[in-house]
Parts: structure tokens; C-alpha cells; sequence
């Protein structure tokens, strides 16, 4: 802790907000505590809006709905019961809390898109909702609040230390979000997210949890802002221009950053401030906002502090000594790591000869198209087996049931015995059935140690609010790299790996979920040969752990070389299965992969 | 008795046309946006805005000239297609390397211009297009209909059926669909993904064009009724499944017979039946009605 404080990154920020916590005692400083104010309710809006927007990339327009159910729910409390921010902020942020629940349970389980899309329409329900419900908000009319009950000389100033705190408490919540393994999970979603589920990330609860923390500063806020403006309306209360306000604020500052919302939200409240001194009206407001906003997108679309520590650490890199990395000393490199132990469940090993993955006639249609045609076949446990076939013979849709990506039309998929056909994704991999993609699909802006800790071997309370790099995890993490050969990479950035090398991580992340089962989707492909030997060996390795491994591959030779059981897919039925021998020598697979009339030199002995 | 039951059935009616008339409207202005959608993944959220530029732009050009504001249904549709042309080859398409959350903010950055020039330029104030049939209505069967209404819907299914022709037979029609499909595939026989998507998102923007023109007649319109329109628009196409069309259409149908009922029998509260109608469906199927869940497993 004390040595991130000598960070400048860390203490510049943070002296210059506790500065601005001393700007109240600067006497006849009425005015300018009125815009800062406004900053700093900028400011807590854009972070919290950062929780779901800027970390997990679900983009809300219409955030300030929470803003506006703070301010109700202030309102209505203090008209029957008086105004006393010490419950009434917390009750705020409740009520806030819930309806960000409940929304973020109907619309959180589809992608992105209906999310955005719903966040205006709930903004413009609750704009009628309050206008309508009469007898508790007043209609259109709105609630008129008394004086705050203290002394008049004290002024806004206590209003300011009140956002204050409310502000602090959110960027606490935010730098803690950020260092926890939650974090890591909601920055996994942004990156990928169909990859995030796929290694055990229960994406909806993640999102649903973001969107709840990310109403709660809102909620606070809401509640004092009303009685600063001493008037609640629906048009004022549930605006969708303070809502361009805040996303505005925090893209100009810096999404997905701790200190860019805050930044932002000062300059843009700042701007705005301006606008209305200068142009006035609103009509010129809402142009001079949508043009920055149409501005920032387009030529700033990171944000003013990732922009400028890039260039600073773009300045520092080019002076510090890059270490060159050899590919064919990972290939080389023989890890004398107990494997075992690193990626077994410790339940012990169970018998061999039992099917550990089981898929019983299963159909998958497209449209007309019958991809996968009532295919029946076992893993055995502790096997390599093989599964291949033409192109468009189904291997890919077959493997996308077994992963839950694609739910059958018929038939059922077991994973150790037990019926996963309805399984969500990431219940299949706490299960333990992990699987790599074809074409990789890292964590691209997170590092290789990050890509590494944020699979999850199950949803757990303790897990998330866990620190990215505590427990036994972190460990495994980099033993795993070092079994890999890939030490010396846990701080490079996923997307400055080579293909080979990112097959070789994901791998790697896949084994952090103990599966035991792994499902290898091509990863021969696009990988040189000193690579692909390095891959047969750690897939072998593994074997010898006990890990079941279902390959699906159109290198033959390396198929036949590996497994111990061969599946031959065509047209979306099983051809034939057996030993590599038998299907060597199978003159329906040759006539399948090269047709009848391949043989353009006598078959040899 | 059974005259009283006579009367509410002819009611009934009366509001299912009413119904399937706005959703006629909804229909076409929905399919511009779950076109954009399917071609580039983008969230138009400024469809609203193209709308009431349309409409002010006709109530402008006939409380000058006096003409019949139904002519200008080319006029502002070719309009449209030129600005959402321009917008995607000069925005859009620069900006969609970034993702779809970005581009959402890009176009809902242009919708707040738009708001903000028309704010300026029209004032802050409802304007309508009133032609000599405005207050007229038709009586079909025991049923009466208000003209306005009448030709907008019908108009709006026409001028849907066309662009659904236009897809369908038509070389660029086929362009488009194919680049919605599989833009690499689409590529790789020689459809250029940017001419299909510009010409996807100026077909989108027409659609708000056409649209504007048959806002018009119908009700009063100011700029920041815009917001209406997007949530609207947006939520008729979370509803039938982003991207497709006959979702769109579908959605749109549902929703104008639900309003229309709802305005009949339960006035103030219609715009939240509409839009609790969405999230209730939504509870049951979230990716809409005709939405599929797409494989994702090849990037």
C-alpha cells in the first residue's frame, strides 16, 4: 500500500480531490461552491455509471433514471417524515439498488444490445410513471422540500461535503471493484463475453451485481440533490440530458478508469457551466453537447487519461530494455512441475473405462439444414479422443452442444453422468468440460497472469469480492505458466502474444478451471511445427494427469498419432469410430475426406 | 342488450383498425432501424431525430408553398437516404472498428445536433401539417376511421412492401442481405460491405424520411419528440428480435393494437403499457420474438 502511494498515478489524483476538500473554508466562495457542486455530482454519476458501462461495456443512456428514484425517494420520505440525509441517502440508494435489480434481471441476460436500448425506455417510463402517480409524487407539479434545517449562514456547504463523501464512498467502491476478482470477471465480459462464460463466468449474476453497484451512488446522490434544488419533477428528475451528461463525462475522461470519470465529470459540468453562461438556452446546450459527444466518439473515443498515460508509458517503454523472448526455448523447456496437483480436483482419480462425456442422439437443425444428425458417442474417461471429419460435417456444431453454446433440438449431452443438455455454459464449466477456441479468444487488453485468474471454478460470494491476486489461485496461475514455459510472459499484454503462444495461454486458462474434461477445437491450426510438438507433448502431459482430452482437428497425422479413439463425422452422422489403425485403413473415411476417385498412386503396405 | 354488445364489438374493431394502422407506421420506421442493425450491428438511435427532421421539414415546405405534404414522400425519403449515406461514410464507418457501444454514442451524439439545430431553427414548439383532410374520416362498414390515419398506415405498408420487394429482387437488395448474413462471405463475392452498409443505413434513414412525411398529418410534432420515437422504435425491435425484419413487423403490430387499445380504455397510462408490454416479454424471451441466438464461435 505504501508503495502504490508513491505512484504519482495514485497520489496526484487523490491529493488534488482532497485539496478540493478544503475549497469551502475559502471565504465568499458561494458561486463557485455552487458549480463545484455540480462537478462533483458529475463526478459520482459518471463513476458509477463507469461499474457497468466503462467496466463490464454495457452502455446505459439512461443511467439517470437512478438519479431520478433518489430524489423521489428523498422527497417522499421527507414530506412525511423530514429531511435527514444520514438515512435518507442510504434508503436512496436502496431503492435505487432494487430497481437496478429488477431491470438488470429482465434485460441482462440477453448481449449488449437490448440492454442500451431498454436503459432509454425505462429513463422515459419512469418520466411518465412519476408524472402519473399523483398521490405520492405530486404529478407534474412535482414536491416542493423545506429548508435543509440548518443555519442559513452554513449555505451549500454542507451540501458540498456531502457529495463529497458520497463521491469518495464511490471511487472507494470503484478502486476496490477494480482490484477484485468481480473486476477482473466484468472487464472478462467486456473483452468477450460468450469466452467469459465459457471458462466458468456466470456472466448474468456479473452483469446484474455491476448494474446494482453501479445505481447506488445515484441513489445517494439523488436524494441530496433533491433537497438542494428543492424541488422534485418528473421532466427535471428523470432527464435524459443529464444522462448524456454523465456518459459524456465519462467517456471524455477515461471509461473503464478510476480517475477518468472524475475527471471527466469535472470538465464537462465545467463546460456546461460555460455553455450557459455564454449561449444560454437549452436548445444550444443540447447541440453543444451532442457535437462533443459526436466529437469525442470519433477523435478521443479512449478518453483524456488513457490517452495521455499511454503516451507515458509509450515514452517509458522505449527507454526501458525489452526482453526478447525466443519461441523455441518455450518448445525446448521442460517443466519438472507436479501437473497433478496443479489441475486435478483432488477428489482423487475415478475409474477409468467410464464416460465422462456422453452425448445420446443428438439433433441440431439449421433452418433446412440438418447439422448434426442423431450422433451418439462416449469420452471414456482418462482417453485422448479424436473427432474429425470433412468440413460441414458437423464437428464444430457437435462440439458447440457439448459446450452449451448450441442447444440441441433433440437428444441429451451428459457430463459425468449427469444431464447437462440445459446447462448454461458456465454451469458446464464449473462441471469441469473446459474447452479452447479455433481462432483464440484471450482477454485481449488484459494481461496473460489476468487472462490466467479470472476463470472461476464455480459462483461463489467469497470468490468475487476476493482480490485478483489472493489465494491459492495466483499460484497455480503462474505454476500452470511455468509448467506451459511461459513464465517469463505473465505481464504482457494477451494481445501482444503470438497465435501459437496465445493457443498455448488459453490452454492454459482452460486448465485453471480443473476440467476434467478439455475440448480442443482445432489447435493444430495456424501454429508452426516446433509449436504443435511443444502442444502434442503438454497434451500428452496432461493425459498422463488424468485429464480426458476430446481433440478436433484436421491435422490426421497428429490426430492418429495422439488418440486413443477416433470419431469420423460426415454429413452429421458418426461414420465410424475405432483406433487410429482401424480408421487408417477405412476406405469410407478416405472416401469421405478425398472422395472416390482420391487414389492417385497405389496405396503402399 | 344486444345492442349495447353490438357496439362494443364495432368499438373492438374500430380500435384493431385503428391499431393495425399505427402499427403500420411503427412497422416501417422499425424495419429502417432493425435494418441498420442487421447489416452493421449499429444501434440507431437517432431514427427519432431523422423522423422529426422530416416532418418539420415538411410542415416548412407546406406552410410556404401550400402543396400537398404527401409529395414529399420521395422528396424527403431521397433526402434522408443522401444525409444517412453521408453519415455512415463519414462517421459511422470510421467509428465502427470501436464496437457497437461506441457507435451507439455516435448516433445518439448526431440525434442530439439534429434536436438541438431543429430546436434552433423551428423553436421549441408543437407544429402540424394541416391539408383539408385533416379533420376527415371515413366510414367503412359500421366503422370510422380518420382519413389521416388511414392513408399513413396504408401508405407506411406500401412503402414497406416495397423496400421489402427491393430487397428481395433486386442485385443491391441482395447485396445488403448478403453483408447482414455474412460480410466476409459477402465480400468474397465481391460485395463491397461498405457500399452495402451505406446503402443499408440510407435505406434506414429513408424510411425516417417517408415516415416523417406521414408523421406530419397525423400528430403535432416538436423537437424533442424525438425521444418518444427512439424508445418506441428501439423497444418495437427489442421486442420482434434485433435485426429482423419480419420481427419488426411483427412487434410493430402487436404494439399499435396494444396502444390503440390502451389509449381507448386506459388513456393515461398507454405509453407505459407499451412499454411494460416489452419488458414482460422480455421476462419470457430475451431475444425477442423472432431473435435467435447466433453462433459465435467463429469470429
Amino acid at each position: 500500500m505504501r508503495n502504490r502511494l508513491k505512484s504519482p498515478r495514485v497520489f496526484v489524483p487523490l491529493g488534488l480531490l482532497l485539496l478540493l476538500g478544503l475549497y469551502p473554508l475559502v471565504p465568499d466562495s458561494q458561486y463557485e461552491q455552487s458549480v463545484l457542486i455540480t462537478c462533483l455530482l458529475f463526478a459520482i454519476m459518471a463513476s458509477g455509471w463507469n461499474l457497468i458501462s466503462g467496466m463490464a461495456g454495457y452502455v446505459s443512456l439512461g443511467h439517470s433514471v437512478y438519479l431520478g428514484i433518489g430524489m423521489y425517494t428523498g422527497a417522499i420520505a421527507a414530506t412525511r417524515w423530514g429531511w435527514d440525509p444520514f438515512y435518507l441517502a442510504p434508503l436512496g440508494a436502496l431503492v435505487a439498488g432494487v430497481v437496478a435489480l429488477l431491470i438488470g434481471l429482465v434485460v441482462l441476460r440477453t448481449r449488449a444490445h437490448a440492454f442500451v436500448i431498454i436503459t432509454i425506455a425505462v429513463l422515459l417510463s419512469f418520466q411518465l410513471l412519476s408524472a402519473n402517480l399523483k398521490q405520492f409524487t405530486g404529478g407534474t407539479e412535482g414536491l416542493t422540500l423545506g429548508a435543509p434545517g440548518w443555519p442559513e449562514e452554513w449555505g451549500n456547504t454542507p451540501y458540498f461535503y456531502m457529495f463529497y463523501a458520497i463521491l469518495l464512498l464511490t471511487l472507494a467502491l470503484a478502486a476496490y471493484l477494480m482490484s477484485s476478482r468481480l473486476g477482473a470477471g466484468l472487464v472478462a465480459i467486456r473483452n468477450d463475453e460468450g469466452k467469459a462464460a465459457s471458462i466458468g463466468v456466470n456472466t448474468t449474476v456479473y452483469k446484474t451485481i455491476a448494474n446494482v453497484l453501479s445505481a447506488l451512488p445515484f441513489g445517494a446522490a439523488g436524494v441530496i440533490y433533491g433537497q438542494y434544488l428543492s424541488f422534485v419533477n418528473p421532466s427535471g428528475a428523470f432527464s435524459i440530458l443529464t444522462s448524456v451528461y454523465l456518459v459524456l463525462a465519462a467517456l471524455v475522461g477515461g471509461r473503464g478508469t478510476l480517475w477518468g470519470p472524475v475527471l471527466g465529470g469535472f470538465i464537462v459540468a465545467l463546460a456546461n457551466e460555460g455553455a450557459t453562461v455564454a449561449a444560454g438556452g437549452v436548445s444550444a446546450r443540447v447541440l453543444i453537447m451532442g457535437l462533443v459527444l459526436v466529437l469525442t466518439v470519433m477523435f478521443l473515443p479512449a478518453g483524456l487519461l488513457p490517452t495521455l498515460t499511454g503516451l507515458m508509458t509509450r515514452r517509458r517503454a522505449s527507454r526501458s530494455t525489452v526482453k526478447y523472448i525466443d519461441q523455441a526455448a518455450i518448445a525446448r523447456h521442460d517443466s519438472h512441475l507436479d501437473i497433478t496437483s496443479l489441475i486435478s480436483r483432488g477428489a482423487g482419480q475415478r475409474d477409468t473405462g467410464t464416460a465422462v462425456l456422453e452425448v445420446r442422439d443428438v439433433v441440431k437443425r439449421f433452418g433446412g439444414v440438418r447439422a448434426v444428425d442423431g450422433v451418439s458417442l462416449t469420452v471414456e474417461r482418462g482417453s485422448i479422443t479424436g473427432l474429425i471429419g470433412p468440413n460441414g460435417s458437423g464437428k464444430t456444431t457437435l462440439f458447440n452442444c457439448l459446450t452449451g453454446t448450441v442447444r440441441p433440438d433433440k437428444g441429451t449431452v451428459l457430463l459425468d453422468g449427469e444431464d447437462v443438455t440445459s446447462d448454461k455454459v458456465w454451469t458446464r464449466a464449473h462441471g469441469g468440460l473446459g474447452r479452447t477456441f479455433q481462432v483464440t479468444r484471450l482477454f485481449r487488453s488484459m494481461t496473460v497472469l489476468d487472462n490466467l485468474v479470472a476463470p472461476l471454478e464455480r459462483t461463489s460470494a467469497r470468490q468475487m469480492v476476493a482480490g485478483r491476486y489472493s489465494g491459492e489461485e495466483v499460484d497455480r496461475a503462474r505454476d500452470i505458466l511455468g509448467f506451459m514455459g511461459l513464465q517469463d510472459f505473465e505481464k504482457q499484454n494477451a494481445a501482444a502474444l503470438s497465435f501459437g503462444q496465445q493457443k498455448l495461454v488459453e490452454l492454459a486458462q482452460v486448465l485453471m478451471l480443473r476440467p476434467s474434461v478439455v475440448l480442443l477445437d482445432e489447435p493444430a491450426s495456424g501454429i508452426n511445427p516446433t509449436l504443435i510438438e511443444k502442444l502434442t507433448k503438454v497434451i500428452r502431459q496432461l493425459n498422463e494427469a488424468g485429464t480426458t482430452v476430446l481433440i478436433v482437428e484436421h491435422n490426421i497425422p497428429l490426430v492418429l498419432g495422439l488418440c486413443d479413439t477416433v470419431h469420423v463425422l460426415a454429413g452429421g452422422k458418426i461414420l465410424t469410430s475405432g483406433t487410429p489403425d482401424v480408421i487408417r485403413n477405412d476406405p469410407l473415411v478416405i472416401e469421405a475426406y478425398l472422395g472416390p476417385d482420391h487414389l492417385l498412386e497405389a496405396p503402399r503396405g | 342488450m344486444s345492442l349495447r354488445r353490438e357496439v362494443r364489438e364495432v368499438q373492438i374493431v374500430q380500435v384493431l383498425a385503428y391499431g393495425i394502422l399505427l402499427g403500420g407506421m411503427y412497422a416501417l420506421l422499425a424495419s429502417g432501424v432493425t435494418l441498420i442493425f442487421g447489416v452493421l450491428d449499429v444501434v440507431n438511435v437517432a431514427q427519432g431525430a431523422f423522423l422529426v427532421m422530416s416532418a418539420l421539414f415538411t410542415w416548412q415546405v407546406w406552410s410556404v408553398t401550400g402543396i400537398e405534404p404527401l409529395l414529399l414522400i420521395p422528396v424527403n425519403a431521397a433526402l434522408l437516404f443522401v444525409i444517412g449515406w453521408i453519415i455512415y461514410r463519414g462517421m459511422v464507418a470510421r467509428v465502427a472498428p470501436q464496437g457497437p457501444s461506441m457507435t451507439v454514442l455516435l448516433m445518439f451524439g448526431i440525434a442530439l445536433v439534429i434536436e438541438g439545430t431543429l430546436n434552433l431553427v423551428f423553436g421549441n414548439k408543437f407544429k402540424s401539417v394541416t391539408p383539408e383532410y385533416f379533420t376527415w374520416s371515413v366510414k367503412i362498414g359500421d366503422i370510422v376511421l380518420p382519413v389521416p390515419q388511414l392513408i399513413s398506415g396504408v401508405l407506411a405498408i406500401a412503402i414497406l412492401g416495397l423496400i421489402y420487394v427491393f430487397l428481395r429482387v433486386s442485385w443491391a437488395g441482395r447485396a445488403v442481405r448478403a453483408t447482414a448474413q455474412n460480410r466476409e462471405g459477402a465480400a468474397l463475392v465481391g460485395i463491397s460491405h461498405k457500399t452495402a452498409s451505406a446503402l443499408a443505413f440510407g435505406i434506414g434513414a429513408a424510411t425516417a424520411g417517408a415516415g416523417g412525411v406521414l408523421l406530419s398529418i397525423m400528430y403535432p410534432v416538436y423537437p424533442a419528440t424525438q425521444y418518444d420515437w427512439i424508445a418506441r422504435l428501439l423497444g418495437i425491435i427489442v421486442l420482434g428480435g434485433l435485426g429482423s425484419i419480419p420481427g419488426a413487423v411483427a412487434g410493430s403490430l402487436l404494439l399499435g393494437v396494444m396502444e390503440a387499445f390502451a389509449v381507448t380504455y386506459v388513456p393515461q397510462w398507454s405509453t407505459l403499457f407499451f412499454y411494460g408490454t416489452i419488458l414482460a416479454i422480455l421476462v419470457f424471451r430475451p431475444q425477442g420474438l423472432m431473435g435467435s441466438v447466433t453462433r459465435e464461435d467463429v469470429v
